[in-house]
């Protein structure tokens, strides 16, 4: 028996060369579903890392407020909308907690930068002088903000590579003036690059006080207090005590306290569905792929009437016949798997260059598995009706 | 006493075809012993085809016994079909039937595969087959590269090639001209002598009369 299978084997791989365009427009469907299921979810995959790697960077000791009662699982849009954060909450929370607390907060704007004949939209991000540390910042040249920028409104300022580069012509900013609106930034820090993602480049940006933030480009709304708990603090504890002191100014739905760990799973919750969803949608490709097979196959039985006939003549039993037609509906949907396995590793590499992206072993085995199994499905009915012909009927088949 | 290898008894063949019923053979006996040479003419529709299948085990009778060989085949499944007719029956056809893309090799060596035979062995033995037909310059030829002549006597070696106790052709010279056709009953005639049992089935007198025996076969029943 295992003899006569490997010789259906080389039967049916012999057709499906044969007839190598045909063979080739039946396993495009298959191609197409299996390369965009890799392509899309190493593209997934590619933005949880990246997004969960920079959530990690911020520790686990780390507690967010965040506008809106459902942190960042509701709907961040309308959130941040009615965004009733402000700097008295982040004063209150200051002078309320117990000093081993770091906090910072962040207010977030854009706007026009020049220096010389030089123009680039950069991101505004209004911090307090903790935010370095529990942002994961460091500096390559100059100092940060500090504690008495802060308290003076000073309009100092700290900017990414990217700033460096093509504001500054790629020369030292330090003590230069950026221009921003009708206000005069200087630069008095550069920090290390945090890289890219997608169209966001986290290092096209420059960090002054919050204070000035709010003063000069009338930044009032932060978008996330940091608070960094000491090991000795419980944080339900800290959680219950920064509840207490935003309530005195705040309603309940207006806020939420999450962990860093809380962060992360609704994130990778959010990505995970997507990915599986975009997934699932390139999954449908390859059931279509598996019909145009069924198609091809009943067609091909049907060709081969006479070729099926001779060889139940010459001793061919109906599971003889059966496996050569259903090996050959497996093979073409699996030849298609390892094709479309390919150009999806092909793509995610070739997008690496633009975004993160990861091929997962697991989308790998589930994709070729899955090609297989649509061979098997879509193959099994054409082939027993083929391993049902009567011969004699099927040797007269003109 | 000469065994018999193929022995046909009181058989009836009844096709229904929408509620009516055909009767295609009606009480056939016949039988046939090893090394004969046999033809069964009869016009079309005188159910001498369907007498051939039902001797070469690719059909089964409605009523009676069919032994082959001294196996019963009035009660076996398809797989057991199968397995006889690889191993008992060599099928000459009047359209050759060769797999195409396939070359001579290849096609002879068919029925060696259904048999479980080493891929080696089976190359062996269909080269020798292939040698005794006279087509040892044609071996990788494809069908469509041959002449009618050179196709069927590929057939005739495919039908060889597992030592079968009958050679079984169906209007074996139908699609030939008259000196290919000479040829092929040549072959045929050769097989015999060397001790083959070969039956054609034919509607052509001439043809028929090559053989020792002549069955004749009209309505369905066997009339000489």
């Amino acid at each position: 028996m295992a003899l006569l299978k490997f010789e259906t084997h080389k039967i049916a791989i012999r057709a499906i060369f044969a007839n190598k365009v045909r063979s080739f427009l039946t396993m495009l469907g298959v191609i197409i579903g299996v390369s965009s299921v890799i392509l899309l979810v190493a593209i997934g995959s590619g933005l949880q890392e990246y997004i969960t790697g920079q959530f990690k960077d911020l520790g686990s000791n780390s507690l967010f407020v965040v506008p809106g009662s459902q942190g960042f699982q509701g709907d961040p849009g309308s959130a941040f909308a009615n965004n009733k954060l402000s700097d008295t909450e982040y004063k209150n929370l200051i002078s309320y907690l117990g000093d081993g607390i770091e906090t910072s907060l962040v207010v977030e704007g854009s706007k026009q930068a020049k220096y010389t004949n030089n123009t680039k939209l950069i991101q505004i991000n209004g911090v307090d002088s903790n935010y370095f540390r529990l942002a994961n910042y460091t500096l390559s040249e100059g100092e940060k903000i500090t504690q008495n920028d802060i308290a003076g409104t000073t309009k100092v300022g700290v900017v990414g590579p990217t700033a460096v580069k093509e504001l500054f012509s790629g020369s030292s900013p330090l003590g230069k003036y950026l221009t921003m609106g009708s206000e005069r930034i200087k630069i008095i820090g550069v920090y290390n690059s945090k890289g890219g993602f997608g169209g966001v480049d986290r290092d096209n940006q420059i960090f002054i006080p919050y204070t000035v933030a709010k003063k000069y480009f009338g930044l009032e709304r932060p978008s996330t207090f940091y608070l960094s708990i000491p090991d000795s603090v419980d944080k339900d504890v800290a959680t219950k005590q920064i509840k207490t002191v935003l309530l005195k100014t705040l309603k309940a739905e207006d806020f939420s306290v999450v962990s860093q760990k809380e962060l992360l799973n609704s994130i990778t919750g959010i990505l995970n569905a997507l990915t599986l969803g975009l997934a699932g949608i390139a999954a449908i490709s390859l059931l279509v792929g598996g019909i145009g097979i069924m198609n091809i196959m009943l067609v091909s039985v049907t060709e081969r009437t006479r070729e099926i006939g001779l060889r139940k003549a010459v001793g061919a039993k109906p599971i003889d016949i059966l496996l050569q037609f259903l090996i050959e509906a497996v093979a073409l949907s699996s030849l298609g798997g390892i094709i479309g396995i390919l150009l999806g590793a092909l793509g995610s590499l070739g997008l690496k260059s633009f975004i993160n992206t990861s091929i997962t072993p697991w989308s790998v085995i589930i994709a070729f598995g899955f090609s297989a199994f649509v061979g098997v499905a879509f193959g099994t009915w054409p082939a027993y009706k083929a391993a049902k012909k009567d011969p004699i009927e099927a040797l007269r088949y003109e | 006493m000469v065994k018999a290898v193929v022995e046909v008894n009181n058989i009836s063949k009844v096709y229904k075809m929408e509620e009516v019923e055909v009767p295609a053979l009606m009480n056939v006996s016949l039988t046939i012993k090893t090394g004969e040479f046999v033809s069964i003419v009869g016009k079309s529709g005188s159910g001498k085809s369907t007498l051939m299948h039902i001797i070469g085990a690719l059909d089964r009778p409605t009523t009676g016994s069919v032994v082959v060989n001294g196996r019963d085949i009035s009660k076996m499944n398809e797989a057991q079909l199968a397995s006889l007719r690889n191993k008992e029956i060599g099928f000459v056809f009047q359209a050759f039937n060769l797999l195409k893309r396939t070359t001579a090799l290849d096609n002879v060596e068919l029925p060696l595969i259904y048999a479980n035979i080493h891929e080696k062995e089976r190359i062996k033995k269909a080269k020798e087959m292939l040698i005794k037909v006279g087509l040892e310059d044609r071996m990788h030829h494809l069908p469509n590269q041959l002449s009618g002549g050179q196709q069927q006597r590929v057939a005739i070696a495919r039908a060889l090639i597992n030592d079968p106790s009958i050679i079984l052709a169906d209007e074996p010279t139908g699609n030939l001209d008259s000196k290919s056709g000479r040829a092929i009953l040549d072959i045929l005639e050769n097989l015999n002598r060397e001790g083959k049992t070969v039956i054609i089935v034919t509607h052509d007198m001439e043809v028929a009369r090559e053989a020792k025996r002549i069955i004749k076969i009209v309505d369905g029943r066997i009339t000489s």
